[in-house]
């Protein structure tokens, strides 16, 4: 059955280095549009890349973008040329960057990130200006309408702290 | 008897909070649907996850619907 918060949940027990972005970092802030997708940025280390591996080995990962959609078994070879992992699971798709336009690397996406409590545990979601900016980078229009939420959003947060 | 402003409500006229900043306002003018906006606010962020895996599932169910 498809979860987005147990991939989260999955990312979190398997020990991933990483932040969460993207639509899902959106509807946590409060945003009200439907995503269907879990994006993170992550290190892209050989030993980050296997602990995703493992997170998610029950689940039929596969590399979605791929014609013939190759299961997700990593070598480590592949370890050392992937940018970006695709993925469909059983559990949902999960995109996993290396980068985060707008933004950065993931050591840049770290340092605009806070660690934010979920009832399985803590993890790191990008904070909201920076989501905005990475949004604004993309452009696309559901992007743009994200935005326009976020926005108001942030205002809304500000008041409340003055 | 329901009072004009009290219909215009039930019609689709949206009350601005007083505290609504440029940024609510630009949201609003847009075209955002802002009573759904703040009801998302109320609820807490898991609240909001997993709402959002409800309504994937309720697209997915939608979408067999219409594959059949």
């Amino acid at each position: 059955m498809e979860s987005l918060t147990e991939i989260l949940k999955r990312l979190h027990d398997g020990k991933v280095e990483f932040s969460l972005i993207g639509g899902f970092a959106s509807r946590h802030y409060g945003v009200t549009l439907v995503t269907e997708d879990v994006d993170v940025c992550a290190r892209f280390t050989p030993e980050n890349l296997r602990r995703i591996e493992s997170a998610f080995k029950e689940f039929h990962p596969r590399h979605r973008l791929t014609v013939n959609k190759l299961p997700f078994e990593l070598t480590d070879e592949l370890c050392q040329v992937l940018k970006n992992v695709y993925l469909n699971t059983d559990l949902g798709v999960l995109d996993c960057l290396s980068q985060v336009a707008g933004i950065g690397d993931f050591e840049a996406v770290l340092q605009k990130s806070e660690l934010t409590e979920f009832p399985f545990g803590s993890c790191y979601v990008l904070k909201i200006e920076a989501l905005i900016q990475a949004k604004q980078a993309v452009g696309r229009p559901h992007d743009l309408e994200a935005v326009r939420q976020l926005q108001v959003i942030k205002e809304k947060n500000e008041q409340q702290k003055n | 008897m329901i009072d004009k402003e009290t219909l215009a409500q039930m019609n689709g006229k949206y009350v601005m909070p007083p505290d609504a900043g440029p940024a609510w306002r630009a949201a609003y003018e847009a075209g955002v649907d802002m009573s759904l906006l703040e009801d998302s606010l109320k609820r807490s962020s898991w609240e909001r996850l997993l709402a959002n895996d409800r309504a994937l599932g309720l697209v997915r169910a939608l979408e067999k619907t219409k594959a059949n």
